[in-house]
């Protein structure tokens, strides 16, 4: 049980800066999530934390102590790989209790510790066999279970779900959130599965390019992302952006000129004046088929899931996806009309940067109480 | 069709693999079945396949005045010694080599092979003025030496081959699990590189056993290993065939089977790399 602090962390691979300059406070048992697309450098911020990479410059600090020189076997953490990194040579009780060996802990109290951390994940049944006989999902436990018996202040996660398949996936992905709870452990966790973020994080860090673009929970993401990258990598299916001009703008709202009419969007207008190009960002869940509707689209593809239904839209240049009912009758080709309530929609500055809502959405506002 | 289209070629691999194995094994064979036969057989004009086994031949080896023990514990020896050194020194050298970050890289991992690609013939000489300065001449550190300065590029080129193959990950954890980087080496990477030690350890003491040029200039009456011995029986007064065929198994048989017992290592450790 551990709080982590990291202070202007920069990372240099000789002449490229993979890591430029990363700010991050960890809470005592939070399960912070680093999220971001490949080269985002979330692994590598993972690993100087684990002290496998060392810092180009930047303090990291555990329980408020210094920890850029310690080794890694020193830092109280464990780590659970993308290849699981289990022993080959090794039984799955060896490698669950080789910390132990390691620490000369008796082996009677190695094997009562082992045993402990096995009933946890329901390993009992496969302590002696070695890690080529299991399956992809045991190999898993294994070694979250080696993690779980080095009884760790952090627990660090690389990506530990991306090679296994769906279904697994998704079960694992609740059994992490229970061993959570269970543990009541500090956990940080590496991955590029935005829904993996959404669904298991207290707070997700959004890196790109060695930059970490939000910090946040996973609603306050969803409902006031700081940026157009945020906008566009959190929720999925991603959300729709179409450059547009404003008609005005003050402190209560911008207006916008959309096709099929003007639409005022209640985000803090200033710094905008009139005929400024803004892009508006409109997630496909916050779309309807609307026949008085300020926006057209021909139906390109219609995706089907049963419970709902999505549309892929064209209209000139833009692209849009519309997230409708499951039990909508278009078809392809139909021709609709379409709108949004402006108080789900974002505006982004051509920098990227989002203007901030007039009202925080109700779920974010009672997490910050 | 399929089968019989598979079929030909299927023959075809077959007979090849027959005619290169009785091209490989057919000297082997006759050499140690000659060595079991008596003197007038072995130069007999009609070939004799079956005959009565006498172990004259070895007998002679190992009595006479210049027994060939001698020569046996050198080559024991100096082999022996020089692998052990080129493979704990190549083990280390390589697993550096696998694991460290520094530019050009490639370039000192090529470099440390291609001083194995020069021919034997052509440092003979600079090693022979080399060791007559620093009196290696005649003695068993010079052999080893000499085997040293082609097994150690090999065996860190090899070893280095067999440790790229194996995930960092292995060490990382273990070193997140508490190990040094001693421990994690002794613990999870060491027990992991057995077919890469027998590899390396077969084929550095094969060079070393096998070799002849090195020991005919750089031995002394001292130092002579078994290759050196056998020349010994080619005189300008006659060939005593009988033990040179029995000094041919005495070297032969030992690496044939100690390839056989390690073969499963060896294919592993020969096919590095060639089918992930």
């Amino acid at each position: 049980m551990a709080t982590l602090q990291l202070n202007n962390i920069v990372k240099n691979f000789g002449s490229t800066q993979v890591i430029k300059g990363v700010d991050l406070e960890v809470k005592d048992r939070e399960f912070v999530v680093f999220v971001g697309p490949s080269g985002c450098g979330k692994s590598t911020l993972m690993r100087m934390i684990a002290g496998l990479e060392s810092t180009t410059s930047g303090d990291i600090f555990i329980d408020g102590e210094r920890i850029n020189d310690v080794g890694p076997a020193d830092r109280r953490l464990a780590m659970v790989f993308q290849s699981y990194a289990l022993y080959p040579h090794m039984t799955v009780e060896d490698n669950m209790g080789f910390n132990l060996r390691l620490a000369k802990v008796p082996k009677a109290e190695r094997r009562e510790k082992v045993l402990a951390a096995a009933r946890i994940l329901q390993l009992e049944e496969l302590l002696d066999r070695k890690p080529r006989a299991l399956s992809g999902g045991q190999r898993q436990r294994v070694a979250i279970g080696r993690a779980i018996v080095r009884n760790p202040s952090i627990f660090l996660f690389d990506e530990p779900l991306s090679n296994l398949d769906a279904a697994l996936r998704v079960q694992m992905r609740i059994e992490l959130a229970r061993l959570h709870e269970e543990l009541d452990a500090t956990m940080i966790y590496v991955t590029h599965d935005q829904i993996e973020a959404m669904t298991m994080a207290d707070k997700i860090v959004v890196l790109q390019g060695g930059v970490v673009e939000q910090i946040g929970s996973p609603m306050a993401l969803y409902h006031h992302p700081a940026n157009r990258f945020v906008a566009g990598f959190i929720g999925s299916p991603k959300m729709n952006f179409l450059d547009v001009e404003i008609r005005g703008a003050d402190a209560e709202g911008v207006d916008v000129v959309l096709p099929g009419g003007d639409c005022r969007v209640p985000v803090k207008g200033d710094g905008v004046s009139t005929g400024d190009k803004l892009t508006l960002g409109v997630r496909p869940e916050h779309l309807k088929i609307d026949d008085q509707g300020p926006l057209t689209g021909k139906i390109l593809v219609i995706e089907r899931l049963g419970g709902t239904t999505s549309l892929y839209l064209e209209n000139g240049d833009s692209q849009w996806i519309l997230v409708a009912d499951g039990d909508v009758t278009s078809r392809v080709h139909d021709q609709i009309r379409f709108s949004f309530d402006p108080a789900c929609a974002h505006l982004f500055k051509r920098n990227g940067e989002a203007l901030l809502h007039r009202h925080c959405h109700p779920l974010v506002a009672s997490e910050s109480k | 069709m399929n089968t019989s289209k598979r079929w030909l070629p299927r023959t075809f691999k077959v007979a090849l693999l027959t005619l290169l194995l009785l091209w490989t094994l057919i000297p082997i064979c006759w050499m140690v079945l000659s060595s079991f036969k008596a003197n007038d057989i072995i130069t007999a004009s009609t070939p004799r396949v079956l005959f009565s086994p006498t172990l004259e031949h070895y007998a002679s080896l190992f009595s006479s005045g210049n027994s060939l023990w001698p020569y046996l514990l050198n080559s024991l020896f100096i082999a022996g010694t020089s692998t052990l050194i080129a493979v704990v020194l190549g083990c280390m050298a390589g697993f550096g080599l696998s694991r460290i970050r520094i530019k050009g890289k490639q370039h000192l991992a090529f470099w440390i092979i291609s001083t194995r690609m020069a021919p034997i013939a052509a440092v003979i000489v600079p090693l022979y003025l080399l060791f007559r300065y620093l009196y290696l001449l005649d003695t068993h550190a010079g052999l080893i030496v000499a085997y040293l300065s082609f097994n150690l590029p090999f065996a860190i080129w090899l070893m280095t081959a067999f440790f790229d193959d194996l995930p960092p990950d292995l060490e990382e954890a273990a070193m997140i699990d508490g190990a040094t980087k001693l421990q994690a080496f002794r613990y999870v990477v060491l027990p992991l590189m057995t077919p890469g030690l027998v590899t390396t350890t077969i084929l550095c003491f094969i060079f070393a056993w096998n070799d002849y040029a090195f020991a005919q200039t750089f031995s002394g009456p001292n130092t002579q290993t078994i290759p050196i011995a056998a020349a010994q029986l080619l005189t300008q007064t006659g060939i005593d065939w009988g033990k040179l065929l029995a000094i041919g198994t005495i070297v032969v048989c030992p690496m044939a089977i100690a390839g056989l017992l390690v073969k499963r290592w060896l294919v592993q450790g020969l096919t590095l790399g060639a089918v992930k």
